[in-house]
C-alpha cells in the first residue's frame, strides 16, 4: 500500500539552512517513524527538513490531549479495511486518546463526535492558554463519562460535572475581554457577539441536559436512557468546545490582529494572553485623526506607556512563553531552552530601573520577537489575508533585530568571544534571512501590474516554517546570550547606547559581522516591497526613525494597498477599545449590582443551574493534572429543594430579601451574570477534591461559597488555624472585602454576605480568644456599624450585640464544646442513658479506714491494698480531667515544647502526670526490700495496667508499660523469675499494644474508630503535630498563567487541625465515680515521686543495683542475703538506711540517696 | 502513600536530625537490610504525613545493600522523659547529636552516652558522635579536637561533623551507623549460628571512607 499522496506541495528551498542540531521541524519526529509499514502514517503534506534519526529519541512528543487538523485528511477507502480512519477537515479538534509509536493516534472528533484514526502530521497541538481550562473541563467530562466505567450515577447527582465546562467557558471569555455582553469588544464585532452568545446559549442547553440527567437518575431510569442522556451531554461540550475555539478564532482575527498591530512590541498580544490591556495613556488618542495621525499619535502613547507597562508586561511573560512552546513543536531542545530563560526572568517583576539590565532587555525583546512570530504563525494558521502577512512579516524582521542588537551588545562584552553565541547568532540572522526571503517570494506576483497581492499558500507554508525555525534560531540564541550573560555578568545598557546601535545596524548591517549583510540586504529588498511607515515604526522603540527602511521608496501602488488595508482594519479604535475595557470590567460589575440591588436567596436558589460555575471549579484549571472531577464539598444547594433547606438557616434574614423570581425569559440573561462571576478561585491548590493550598481571599471565597454548604472540617479548621497564616485583623479585613466584592455578582450576593457574616458571628461566638483576636474587635465592630448594617440591618446589629459581649466578657460567650471538631468525625461515644448508675467503687470497708488512717498519719498504705479496677478507675478519672481540658490552640504551633510562657497547661499537665505515674511504678518497685514484695508488686501493676486497657486508658496503660520496662526494674532477674509466667505473658501482651516500633503501629490500629470514652496516649499526638509542623512547608507556590506566587499551604493546617480533631474526638469524661480519699492519696503519692525531681532516674538505677548488684544477677540465685550483703559491697549503706526510712513511710525519704 | 513518604523521609530526616532536637538522642533501629534496589528514593514530595507507619523510615545504600532504618522519634513528647527509656531500649544503634557552635550541648552527650549504655547494659552499643552545623565555622566553639578526643574516649565511636544545612556528611553518619548495628547484629548472632558471618564479608571489604575520621570500631573488652 502506498502512503497518501501529501496533500500540499512540498518545497524543498531549505537546502541553506545550517544543520545545527537542535533545529528541527516539526514534523521530523513524525517522518522518522514513517516507513514502508501499513500502519504508518501518511507523508507529512510539508518537507522534513532534516530527517535526523537519531533525534527521534530526543525529540520524544508531548502527549496533547487535543489535536487540531492542520492539513485535510480524506484517506481513500483503500488504506486499511480492518481499522477505521478519520476524515479530518482543516481546523479540526480532535479529542486525543493515544497516540500510538507510529504517529496515527485515536481520537474522537468533535464536530462530530465519531472516533478513529488520525495521522498526528496532519494536525497540530491546540493548546491556547485561553482554552485550557475548558479543554481540560471536557477531558475530566470524557474521563468520567467514557473513561471510568466505576463512576456511578451518583457523579452527576450534582452540579460538579457542570462546573468545568462553566468555568472554562467564563476563563475564555474572561481571558478575551468578552466576559459581559456590555464589553466594547463584543458590542464592536459582530461576528464575535454571535459566536459568543452560541457559545453561552450552547453551554445552557448542556446545563439543562445536566439537570435532566439528574431528574432522570433521581428516578429509576434503564441504561439505555442513561447512556442516551449521557451521549447527548457529551456531544454537548464538544459542541461547546468546538464553538470556544471558533470563538477564539474569530477573536483572533477580528481583535487579536489589530491588536498585534497596536501593541506590538508587548509580547502580551500573542494568542491567549489579551488580559493585560495595553496602557492608559489614551487620552491622547483621537479618533477622529486620519488613520496616519492616528497611527503615529497610538506610537507616542504606546512609547510612553511602554515604561508604565513593563512591569505588567513581565508578569505576561512566563505565560507568553508556554504559549510559544505550545506553539513550538515539542522537541528537547527548544524545551530546554525555554527552561532556561524561565529561571532567568522568572524572578518578582523587575522595575523600570532594571529594564535596561542586559539580561532583562534580552527577555524583552526576545519575548516580544516571539510574541510576533507566535502570531504570525498563528495568523497563517487562520486567516490568510495577505495584508496581515506583511504586517507581521515586517513586525517580525524588526523585532528580530532589536533581539540582535542586545545580543550584539552582550557578544562585545565577552571578552572571550564566544564562539557557540556567534554561532547562534548567524544562524538566527540566517533563519531570519529565509524568512525574508519566503515573505518576499510570497508577494512575488504583486510586482505584476494591476493585479491585487496574491497569496500562495505553498509559500505561506515556507514562512510558517521559516518562523518557527527563527524561533528555534532565537530561542538558541537567547540561551546563549545569557549563557555569556552568566560568565560576564550582567550588564546595564543605557537606551542610547542601544538605540545608537539599532540604527548603526539598520543602516549599514553590523560591519563586524559579515553574516548579517545579507539579512540587511534583504531588509532593504523586502522593504522595497513591503508596505511602509506605519509598520515599521513597531520596530523603532528604541530607535525612533529607522532610516533603512524609511529611506527606502515605496512603490506607489503598494502605499495605497497598503492604506487600504489598514484603514479596513479597525485599527485604530482597538486601542481606545479595550482601554476602555479596563474601566468597563468594574463599571460593568457595579451596573449589575445597580440593576439588581436586591438580589436574593430565593432567586439564587430557584433558578437552580446558575452559578455554581466558577469557583471551586478552577481546579480544573490549576495545574495539578490529577485533579478528580469532584470536589469534596457537596454542592447541592443549587436544586430547589434543597435550596429550601438550605434556605432555613437563614430564615430570618433572607425572608425580608427574597423579591422577584426570575422568568424562564430571562435566563439566558441571569446565567451569563452567574456565569461570570469574580473569583479569586484560581488562586486555590486542589488535589484529589480537597483543597490542598490557596491565598488568604482565595480561601476565604472557599469558606463563604454560596454554593455549598460550607465543609465542617473545612470550617473548623479554618477558626483553629487561621491564626497561624493571618493576623486577626488580616482575616476580618477579607472577610470583609469578601462581603464588598460579591455584591458584583447579584444572585450570590445574598447567601455569601450571610454567610460572611456567620464566619464573623461563629468566630466572635465560639473561637474568639482574647489573648489574640481583641486587636480585630475594633474593625469588626466598624464593619458591622457601617457595611452591614446596610445590607443586612438584622446580622449588623446582632453581630454588634455580640461584639459588646464579646469585650465585656473574659471567655467564649457560648461555652466552646471542646469536641466540636470531633462532632465531624463518624464514631459518636456510646449511648448511655442518663440514669444509668455509676459503677459502684470497688472500695470496702477496710481500705476506707486505712485511707482514713492514712489521713491521720497512722497508717502506710500501698497499692497493694486496693483493687487494680479501682485503682486504674481513679487514675483514668484523673487523667480523663486533664485530658478533657485540653483546648485545640494549646496543641498549635508546638507551643507545648515552648520553654517558657507556654500556653499549654493542659498538655504540660498531661505529660507531668504520666511521667509521676512511671515514676511511682518504679519507685513502688524499687523500694521494696524483698524480691517477693516486689514480684508481688510487679503483678499489680500488670493488673493495674489491664485494667486501664479495659477501660481505654492507654495513657496510663503506657506509663506503667513504660516503667516496667525500664532497664532498673527489667535487670532485677531475681525478681523478676519469682514473677509468674501467667503475669509475665499479661505484660507481654500489653507491652506489644504499646510498641513503639512502627510508628506505633499497633496502638494506632487500636484507636481507629475506638468508640469513646477513651484516653488515648498523648504523645503520638505531639509527635505527629511536630512533624507536620516540621515536615511541612507553611506556603506552597501555585503556578498560575502570569506568575507563581506563595500561597498558603493549607494542607498542612488541615493536617493539624485533623490530628487536633482526632485527640478531641475522645475528650469525653468517663463516667466513673470518684473516690475523692483515694484520690487525695494517689495525688500525694505522685507528688512525692515527681519532688524528686531530675535526678529520679539516677536514684532508681543506683536503687536497683542496691538490690540486685550487676554481678550478683550471674552469681547466684539466692535472694535476699545477697541483697543484704551486696549494699555494703557497694559502699551503699546509706541507701540501705534510707530505703528502710521510706518503709517506715517517711515521705521525705530517698532524696538523700543521691549524692 | 506510602512511597510518597518514604521519599520525603530523607529530607525530613536530615532537617530533623540536625536542626531541631540536638539535645535527643537518635534512635535507631534496623528494619531490614535486605531490600532490592528498586526503592531507592529520590522524588521529592509536597506533603509530609507523620500518621502512618514508615513516616520515620530511611532507607539508606550500605556497601551496596539497600537497608532501612527506623528512627523512634521522639520529637514532641520531651517531656514524657519516662518515654524516652522506652525508645531507647528499642533502639540498636544512637546518634548523639551536638552543636559545633555549643559547648553546652556536647557537654550534655556524655549524660546521654551513660544512659544508653546503661538501659542497653552494653558498652559497645553502636554511637556515632555528630557535631553538626559545620557551616558555621565562623562561630565555633567545640575544637575539633576536643569532640574528636571524646568520641576516642567513648570506644573509639566515629566522629562526624555534619551541616545539615548543606547536606554535608549526613549520609555518611547514616550509613557509618547502619553498618555498625550490621556488623553487630552478625556478631549477636554468630555466637548462635555461622551462617550470618557471609554477611559480614562484603562490607569490611567495601569500606572506603576519609581516612581522617576515626572508624577503628574493634569490640573492646
Amino acid at each position: 500500500m502506498k502512503p497518501h499522496i501529501p496533500p500540499l506541495k512540498i518545497s524543498k528551498s531549505n537546502s541553506n539552512l545550517s544543520e545545527s542540531s537542535n533545529e528541527k521541524s516539526i514534523q521530523s519526529r513524525f517522518y522518522s517513524a514513517w516507513g514502508s509499514s501499513e500502519m504508518t502514517p501518511p507523508l507529512t503534506p510539508q518537507d522534513a527538513q532534516d530527517p535526523n534519526m537519531d533525534q527521534l529519541e530526543t525529540a520524544r512528543p508531548v502527549f496533547h490531549n487535543y489535536l487540531r487538523a492542520f492539513y485535510p485528511f480524506h484517506p481513500a477507502g483503500n488504506v486499511s479495511p480492518s481499522t477505521v480512519t478519520l476524515p479530518l477537515d482543516q481546523g479540526d479538534i480532535i479529542l486525543v486518546h493515544s497516540v500510538h509509536t507510529n504517529g496515527w493516534a485515536d481520537g474522537t472528533l468533535l464536530d462530530s463526535g465519531y472516533r478513529g484514526w488520525l495521522p498526528t502530521n496532519y494536525c497540530e497541538a491546540y493548546d491556547q492558554i485561553a482554552m485550557r481550562p475548558l479543554l481540560k473541563a471536557l477531558t475530566d467530562f470524557w474521563d468520567i463519562i467514557r473513561g471510568g466505567c466505576g463512576s456511578s450515577l451518583k457523579d452527576f447527582g450534582n452540579q460538579d460535572l457542570m462546573r468545568g465546562p462553566i468555568a472554562g467557558v467564563r476563563f475564555l471569555l474572561e481571558k478575551s475581554e468578552c466576559l459581559t455582553r456590555e464589553s466594547s469588544l463584543v458590542r464592536r464585532f459582530d461576528g464575535l457577539r454571535r459566536i459568543r452568545k452560541a457559545l453561552l446559549s450552547d453551554l445552557s442547553s448542556l446545563v439543562k441536559t445536566a439537570k435532566k440527567f439528574q431528574e432522570v437518575a433521581n428516578g429509576d431510569p434503564s441504561e439505555d436512557e442513561v447512556e442516551a442522556i449521557l451521549d447527548e451531554m457529551l456531544l454537548k461540550a464538544f459542541k461547546i468546545v468546538t464553538r470556544g475555539v471558533r470563538f477564539l478564532d474569530v477573536w483572533n482575527e477580528e481583535v487579536g490582529l489589530s491588536r498585534t498591530i497596536a501593541e506590538m512590541d508587548g509580547p502580551s498580544e500573542s494568542q491567549g494572553q489579551y488580559s493585560m490591556p495595553p496602557t492608559p495613556a489614551s487620552e491622547s488618542f483621537s479618533l477622529g485623526d486620519g488613520p496616519d495621525r492616528a497611527e503615529s499619535r497610538m506610537l507616542e502613547s504606546r512609547q510612553e506607556s511602554r515604561q508604565m507597562s513593563h512591569s505588567r508586561m513581565d508578569m505576561s511573560r512566563s505565560s507568553m512563553r508556554t504559549e510559544m512552546i505550545d506553539h513550538r513543536p515539542v522537541s528537547v531542545a527548544t524545551k530546554r531552552v525555554s527552561v532556561s530563560h524561565r529561571m532567568s526572568v522568572s524572578g518578582p517583576s523587575t522595575g523600570i530601573a532594571a529594564q535596561n539590565l542586559a539580561s532583562e532587555r534580552l527577555g524583552t525583546t526576545y519575548d516580544a520577537f516571539l510574541g510576533v512570530l507566535g502570531s504570525f504563525i498563528g495568523l497563517h494558521m487562520q486567516s490568510r489575508s495577505s495584508t496581515e502577512l506583511v504586517v507581521t512579516t515586517q513586525q517580525a524582521v524588526q523585532s528580530c533585530r532589536q533581539l540582535l542588537n542586545v545580543v550584539e551588545v552582550v557578544c562585545e562584552h565577552d571578552t572571550q568571544r564566544s564562539v557557540s553565541l556567534e554561532q547562534a547568532r548567524e544562524s538566527m540572522c540566517e533563519k531570519l534571512s529565509e524568512l525574508v526571503h519566503a515573505a518576499r517570494d510570497v508577494f512575488r506576483p504583486a510586482h505584476l501590474p494591476d493585479d491585487d497581492l496574491v497569496f500562495m499558500p505553498d509559500e505561506g507554508k515556507r514562512l510558517v516554517d521559516a518562523a518557527t525555525d527563527c524561533v528555534r534560531a532565537a530561542g538558541n540564541c537567547l540561551a546563549k546570550a545569557r549563557l555569556v550573560l552568566e560568565q560576564i555578568g550582567d550588564l546595564e545598557l543605557d537606551a542610547e547606547h542601544l538605540e545608537e546601535r539599532g540604527e548603526e545596524l539598520s543602516n549599514i548591517g553590523s560591519p563586524q559581522d559579515e553574516s548579517e549583510t545579507p539579512v540587511e540586504q534583504e531588509r532593504q529588498e523586502l522593504s522595497l516591497r513591503l508596505p511602509p511607515p506605519p509598520l515599521q515604526i513597531p520596530s523603532t522603540t528604541y530607535s525612533p526613525a529607522t532610516p533603512a527602511l524609511t529611506d527606502a521608496t515605496t512603490p506607489s501602488s503598494f502605499q495605497s494597498t497598503n492604506v487600504s488595508a489598514l484603514s479596513s482594519l479597525p485599527n485604530s479604535a482597538i486601542l481606545p477599545t479595550h482601554l476602555e475595557n479596563i474601566s468597563s470590567f468594574s463599571s460593568a460589575d457595579s451596573s449589575y449590582r445597580e440593576s439588581h440591588p436586591k438580589s436574593d436567596v430565593s432567586e439564587s436558589f430557584g433558578r437552580g443551574i446558575t452559578s455554581n460555575g466558577s469557583s471551586f471549579t478552577y481546579n480544573s484549571y490549576t495545574r495539578d493534572s490529577e485533579m478528580s472531577g469532584l470536589s469534596q464539598t457537596s454542592t447541592r444547594a443549587t436544586s430547589p429543594d434543597i435550596g429550601g433547606s438550605f434556605q432555613g438557616s437563614f430564615t430570618v434574614h433572607s425572608l425580608k430579601e427574597s423579591l422577584s423570581y426570575s422568568t424562564l425569559a430571562e435566563e439566558n440573561e441571569e446565567t451569563e451574570a452567574n456565569i461570570l462571576e469574580k473569583t479569586y478561585a484560581h488562586e486555590l491548590i486542589y488535589k484529589e477534591g480537597s483543597v490542598m493550598g490557596g491565598s488568604l481571599r482565595a480561601l476565604i471565597e472557599k469558606l463563604t461559597a454560596h454554593q455549598s454548604t460550607p465543609d465542617a472540617m473545612f470550617v473548623s479548621t479554618f477558626y483553629l488555624t487561621f491564626r497561624l497564616f493571618a493576623t486577626p485583623i488580616e482575616f476580618a479585613e477579607a472577610l470583609a472585602e469578601r462581603f464588598e466584592y460579591i455584591g458584583d455578582t447579584p444572585h450570590a450576593a445574598g447567601p455569601v454576605r450571610l454567610r460572611v457574616y456567620n464566619i464573623f458571628k461563629g468566630w466572635l461566638e465560639s473561637h474568639w480568644r482574647h489573648d489574640r483576636d481583641n486587636t480585630a474587635l475594633d474593625f469588626i465592630v466598624d464593619f458591622a456599624n457601617t457595611r452591614l448594617m446596610i445590607d443586612l440591618p438584622t446580622a449588623g446589629k446582632r453581630l454588634l450585640d455580640l461584639a459588646s459581649k464579646v469585650s465585656a466578657v473574659g471567655g467564649p460567650l457560648v461555652p466552646r464544646l471542646v469536641s466540636s471538631m470531633g462532632k465531624t468525625n463518624t464514631s459518636i461515644a456510646q449511648y448511655i442513658h442518663p440514669d444509668t448508675p455509676l459503677p459502684p467503687p470497688v472500695l470496702g470497708k477496710k481500705e476506707h479506714n486505712l485511707l482514713k488512717q492514712w489521713k491521720n498519719g497512722d497508717a502506710s498504705i500501698t497499692i497493694l491494698d486496693f483493687d487494680p479496677l479501682e485503682l486504674a478507675r481513679q487514675l483514668t478519672i484523673k487523667e480523663s480531667r486533664i485530658f478533657c481540658s485540653i483546648l485545640p490552640e494549646e496543641l498549635l504551633d508546638t507551643e507545648w515544647t515552648k520553654k517558657t510562657g507556654s500556653l499549654a497547661v493542659n498538655v504540660r499537665a498531661m505529660s507531668t502526670l504520666s511521667t509521676d505515674l512511671a515514676h511511682l511504678v518504679a519507685d513502688s518497685i524499687l523500694y521494696l526490700e524483698e524480691p517477693k514484695k516486689r514480684a508481688a508488686t510487679i503483678k499489680h501493676w500488670v493488673k493495674i495496667a489491664n485494667k486501664c486497657l479495659e477501660l481505654n486508658n492507654y495513657d496510663s496503660l503506657m506509663a506503667i508499660i513504660c516503667s516496667l520496662n525500664l532497664s532498673m526494674i527489667s535487670r532485677l532477674k531475681r525478681t523478676w523469675d519469682i514473677v509468674s509466667q501467667k503475669t509475665k505473658t499479661a505484660l507481654e501482651q500489653l507491652r506489644t499494644i504499646v510498641d513503639v516500633s512502627r510508628n506505633y503501629a499497633v496502638l494506632r490500629q487500636r484507636l481507629q474508630n475506638h468508640v469513646p470514652p477513651c484516653l488515648p496516649f498523648v504523645g503520638t499526638y505531639l509527635t505527629d503535630l511536630t512533624f507536620v509542623d516540621h515536615g511541612n512547608q507553611s506556603l506552597r507556590t501555585l503556578c498560575t498563567d502570569e506568575s507563581e506566587m506563595a500561597v498558603i499551604n493549607f494542607d498542612k493546617h488541615m493536617k493539624t487541625a485533623r490530628i487536633i480533631s482526632e485527640l478531641q474526638r475522645f475528650q469525653i469524661p468517663y463516667r466513673l465515680t470518684e473516690v475523692p480519699e483515694l484520690q487525695a492519696w494517689m495525688q500525694n503519692e505522685l507528688v512525692r515521686v515527681r519532688s524528686n525531681g531530675e535526678i529520679t532516674a539516677q536514684t532508681f538505677y543506683r536503687r536497683s543495683l542496691v538490690l540486685e548488684p550487676r554481678e550478683a544477677s550471674r552469681s547466684g540465685s539466692t535472694l535476699q542475703s545477697q541483697s543484704e550483703t551486696m549494699p555494703s559491697m557497694l559502699d551503699n549503706a546509706k541507701d540501705k538506711f534510707d530505703f528502710l526510712s521510706w518503709t517506715n513511710q517517711s515521705k521525705a525519704k530517698s532524696v538523700t540517696t543521691h549524692g | 502513600m506510602r512511597r510518597d513518604n518514604r521519599r520525603c523521609r530523607k529530607k525530613l530526616l536530615n532537617r530533623f536530625v540536625f536542626s531541631v532536637f540536638p539535645a535527643l538522642p537518635w534512635v535507631l533501629r534496623l528494619i531490614n537490610n535486605q531490600l532490592s534496589a528498586q526503592f531507592v528514593q529520590n522524588v521529592w514530595i509536597e506533603s509530609y504525613d507523620p500518621t502512618i507507619e514508615d513516616s520515620y523510615r530511611k532507607q539508606i545504600e550500605v556497601d551496596g545493600r539497600q537497608c532501612i532504618l527506623e528512627i523512634l522519634d521522639t520529637a514532641g513528647t520531651e517531656q514524657f522523659t519516662a518515654m524516652r527509656e522506652l525508645y531507647m531500649k528499642q533502639g540498636q544503634g544512637f546518634l548523639l547529636v551536638f552543636s559545633i557552635t555549643s559547648m553546652s550541648s556536647l557537654n550534655e552527650l556524655s549524660e546521654l552516652r551513660e544512659q544508653i549504655i546503661r538501659i542497653k547494659d552494653d558498652e559497645n552499643v553502636p554511637i556515632v558522635i555528630v557535631g553538626n552545623k559545620s557551616d558555621l565555622e565562623e562561630d565555633r566553639a567545640v575544637p575539633r579536637a576536643r569532640a574528636f578526643g571524646l568520641s576516642q574516649k567513648w570506644g573509639n565511636a566515629p566522629y562526624y561533623e555534619t551541616s545539615a544545612r548543606r547536606r554535608a556528611n549526613v549520609n555518611e553518619v547514616f550509613v557509618d551507623l547502619c553498618r555498625q548495628i550490621i556488623r553487630k547484629d552478625s556478631e549477636g548472632s554468630n555466637n548462635c549460628s555461622d551462617s550470618n558471618r557471609k554477611r559480614e564479608g562484603p562490607n569490611r571489604h567495601d569500606r572506603k571512607r576519609d581516612n581522617r575520621r576515626p572508624k577503628n570500631r574493634c569490640v573492646i573488652l
